[in-house]
């Protein structure tokens, strides 16, 4: 109890506090802005945190750290195009809620209300849990990685609402596109034709902002001249979700929390996995199955509270061993060492009172990031009244910006027209860009790890079953692969049973 | 008028060519600002070691103004040809890393070291033989003699083939005439990390700074480093020299100026990073963040690039990487 005091007046002292309330606004903005990812903020801001005593720049990160993950949706909502990776999911039923149905207040306090639950849920989750959770993250090698990465591309045939099939062909796609550069697995350098810049592999970043930024442009111009000018005016009468919409998305809320929290968890997952299967496992449950990538509540509230839920995580085996889960986490441990905080299992002994600075402060920055959500809703907004013939030259140049920024790189922003042309076209012709992005995200991931653990396993692909974790991931998956296929039946059962 | 456009003309000329004198006039660096390129992301390593170098050289060279550009595209190699490529006047300076001495042996890089002039190596973090802290065996001789009893077996992480660390593997296989398993996780240490703390490899040769809570709380121990010199972090794990192994695999990153700079340049850029690694507050900003600072200044960086340049020559040979 003299900890959690000693916490509170490490917390409460005016400079820290605005430095929390700092780093959200900035993170906000940040991550709403396509091109600036999490990381770059965190990175970028971290200099900042030598100027403060203890455990006050570290606020400023977190603070950071949970705007940016939020920030991401504004974009995605209101424009299609989502500011970080881990907002493309909420593209899905974020912009049809906003612009079809004249819903941006809706759709904007849902995500907001879904973030900040998703945060503050995670938090909760790492005071409560964090020990047993980092065993079970332990558990996870190659294997079990390899097997959760399967998981989530099986997610494919759920996200491309229409044609299976062309879910499965943007797929493949995108896979194929996780396999450009140096392999790590061999050391060769693949598809590269000889060039030094797809050493590297494709920057995934401008392969988002064209894919879902720079093709939406195309597809508004081409409206604009086919529709004569129409005045959008959305006035919004409140911000905050209505008591119905809670009720419809309670447990759709509490799930995604859960599954972010977890993701986040196991070290080298991340935000942009965590709200894929969170919007995944929300449509296999619904009851509203059929709206979803037509505007539904839940398809909003799951990949947002999800992601959210990576934040709390994520911190989880950072501060219990000491391992960041991804590059934020790793630039935390970084700031926390510099204060003479070594993250770790000693850390809880030695510095339990900053341990609790630290839960304390995550449960802020989600309150704060909430507070700013709310409040600037009605500002954010405005964007969808802005006349098209102005906002399009804005996002068009946003597009570039952003694209170049993300590495300083020229070829980023070829890239970045060039998939963007690809997403108008395949866009047209009904493929889904969420497909292509799994693909690319799970790609690198599944492939290593089939590879690792068979090099692990001397060949043999026995590994895959033996182990339990990995067992039971890859039957989940083949049975959600395989839904489409046996779900008729059951309904028929069911059916007959009722009858 | 035509006259009056062709005065114009000769005016702006003349001025901005006298502008352009002035600036030429003024010692370096006063007239203009310092690019340092680092071919990796922001947060990384390499990053970090850079925007510190920078940031405490600054007082050390009047006027300086230095401007961190980070371009990590194409697996950092861009980075590395855009520093050498550049105009050889101290205003573009670069950060080239261990890859450098590796690339060029793989078909990966047209640059070596012979296309830059070395100022300064702030860090350069040596491979260390990290194991669970509940391995049956507990100094250098105990885990090569397990490893004969058991070749191919002894699982050790690195952080891709053809990287650094996987280097290290082979460089000890060769040594002690040792066959190892070796399981790459391309994500880096992290990842290299919670596999040893999980139990699920066996070893791993890679940066001890990495590992520096897990060995702290006792999940893991170094039973040696491959370095000429003790690690101000961990002063009580031995050297594989002292041990009587001549080993040395060290991930180093370097400040370069592309190769025809101006040696007059040069020497104020070395004479800038010598008073600045040696002081304290540079020190201290590295041992916060564990990692081992260090001060290879000038000729001294020179020879371990040529050095390790060589080593990977013969080194990689062995791995068929085309």
């Amino acid at each position: 109890m003299s900890e959690i005091l000693a916490a509170l007046g490490q917390i409460f002292v005016p400079i820290n506090i605005i430095g929390l309330i700092f780093g959200t606004f900035i993170g906000i903005l940040i991550g709403a802005m396509p091109g600036l990812s999490v990381n770059m903020g965190i990175a970028l801001l971290f200099p900042l945190t030598f100027a403060f005593q203890g455990i006050g720049g570290i606020l400023m990160l977190l603070g950071i750290y949970c705007g940016a993950i939020y920030g991401g949706s504004i974009s995605a909502i209101l424009l299609k195009t989502p500011g970080t990776p881990a907002s493309a999911a909420t593209t899905l039923d974020g912009y049809p809620m906003a612009v079809k149905y004249k819903q941006p207040g809706r759709a904007l306090g849902l995500s907001t209300f879904g973030s900040m639950f998703g945060g503050i849920f995670s938090t909760i989750c790492l005071i409560l849990l964090a020990p047993q959770l980092a065993k079970v993250a332990l558990q996870f090698s190659k294997p079990e990685y390899f097997a959760l990465a399967i998981f989530g591309i099986s997610i494919i045939t759920s996200v491309s609402s229409g044609s299976i099939l062309k879910g499965i062909i943007g797929g493949v796609i995108g896979l194929f596109i996780s396999t450009i550069g140096i392999d790590a697995m061999s050391g060769k350098v693949r598809f590269t034709f000889g060039t030094t810049y797809l050493m590297g592999g494709l920057s995934f970043v401008p392969v988002l902002i064209g894919l879902f930024a720079f093709s939406q442009v195309l597809a508004t111009m081409e409206e604009c001249y086919k529709k004569p000018y129409e005045k959008y005016d959305v006035t919004i009468n409140k911000v905050f979700p209505s008591p119905s919409d809670i009720k419809r998305v309670f447990v759709t809320l509490i799930r995604s929390s859960f599954i972010g929290t977890f993701i986040g968890c196991v070290p080298g997952t991340g935000g942009d996995i965590a709200s894929f299967i969170s919007y995944d496992q929300a449509k296999r449950w619904s009851k509203y199955k059929d709206n979803f990538g037509n505007g539904e509540p839940e398809g909003i509230i799951a990949p947002e509270a999800g992601n959210n839920a990576v934040s709390g995580g994520a911190m989880i085996p950072m501060l219990t061993l000491g391992i960041p889960g991804d590059g934020a986490t790793a630039i935390m441990l970084g700031a926390l060492m510099v204060q003479g905080l070594q993250p770790g299992p000693l850390l809880f002994t030695q510095h339990a009172s900053s341990v609790y600075a630290i839960f304390i402060g995550l449960l802020l920055a989600n309150i704060v990031m909430g507070f700013f959500g709310f409040s600037l809703i009605r500002i954010f907004t405005k964007v969808i009244n802005i006349p098209k013939e102005i906002l399009l030259p804005i996002v068009f140049t946003l597009t570039f910006v952003g694209a170049y920024s993300y590495n300083n790189s020229i070829n980023d922003v070829f890239v970045m027209v060039f998939f963007g042309f690809l997403g108008y076209f395949l866009n047209k012709m009904q493929f889904s860009m969420s497909a292509i992005v799994i693909g690319i995200i799970l790609g690198a991931m599944a492939e290593a790890n089939f590879r690792g653990s068979l090099i692990m396993s001397d060949g043999s692909l026995a590994i895959f079953i033996t182990r339990p974790i990995c067992a039971i991931f890859l039957f989940i998956s083949l049975l959600s692969l395989l839904a489409p296929l046996y779900a008729p039946f059951i309904k028929k059962l069911f059916k007959k049973a009722k009858a | 008028m035509k006259k009056r456009i062709l005065l114009l003309g000769l005016v702006t000329a003349l001025v901005s060519g006298a502008m352009v004198g002035c600036g030429g006039q003024k010692p370096y660096p006063k007239a203009g600002d310092v690019t340092v390129i680092v071919p990796k992301a922001p947060g990384g390593g390499t990053d970090t070691a850079a925007r510190g170098l920078v940031q405490y050289m600054k007082p050390n060279l009047e006027g300086v103004n230095f401007v961190v550009t980070n371009k990590p595209d194409g697996g950092g190699v861009t980075g590395m040809v855009e520093t050498a490529k550049a105009k050889a006047d101290g205003y573009t300076l670069g950060l080239v890393t261990v890859e450098l001495a590796m690339f060029p042996h793989q078909g990966k890089a047209n640059v070596t070291f012979e296309d830059y002039i070395p100022i300064c190596a702030p860090i350069a973090a040596p491979a260390a033989l990290v194991v669970p802290a509940d391995a049956p065996y507990d100094n250098l001789d105990e885990f090569v003699a397990y490893c004969k009893e058991n070749p191919d077996q002894i699982q050790v992480g690195n952080s891709g083939v053809g990287a650094i660390w996987h280097s290290a593997a082979l460089a000890f296989e060769e040594e002690f005439d040792v066959s190892l398993k070796h399981i790459p996780y391309p994500n880096g240490t992290a990842d290299i990390a919670a596999a040893l703390t999980g139990g699920h490899i066996n070893a791993t040769m890679a940066d001890p700074s990495s590992f520096k809570s897990q060995v702290e709380a006792g999940s893991l121990k170094i039973l040696g480093i491959m370095a000429d010199n003790r690690s101000a972090i961990y002063p009580d794990v031995p050297t594989f020299k002292e041990l009587g192994y001549d080993m040395t695999i060290r991930a180093w990153a370097a400040l370069v100026a592309p190769k025809d700079t101006p040696s007059e340049i040069v020497e104020q850029l070395r004479a800038a990073a010598k008073v600045t690694c040696e002081s304290e507050e540079f020190k201290n900003y590295f041992a916060n963040q564990g990692i081992d600072p260090q001060a290879i200044i000038g000729e001294d960086c020179y020879e371990m690039m040529q050095e390790d340049h060589a080593m990977y020559g013969e080194l990689l040979k062995k791995l068929d990487i085309q």
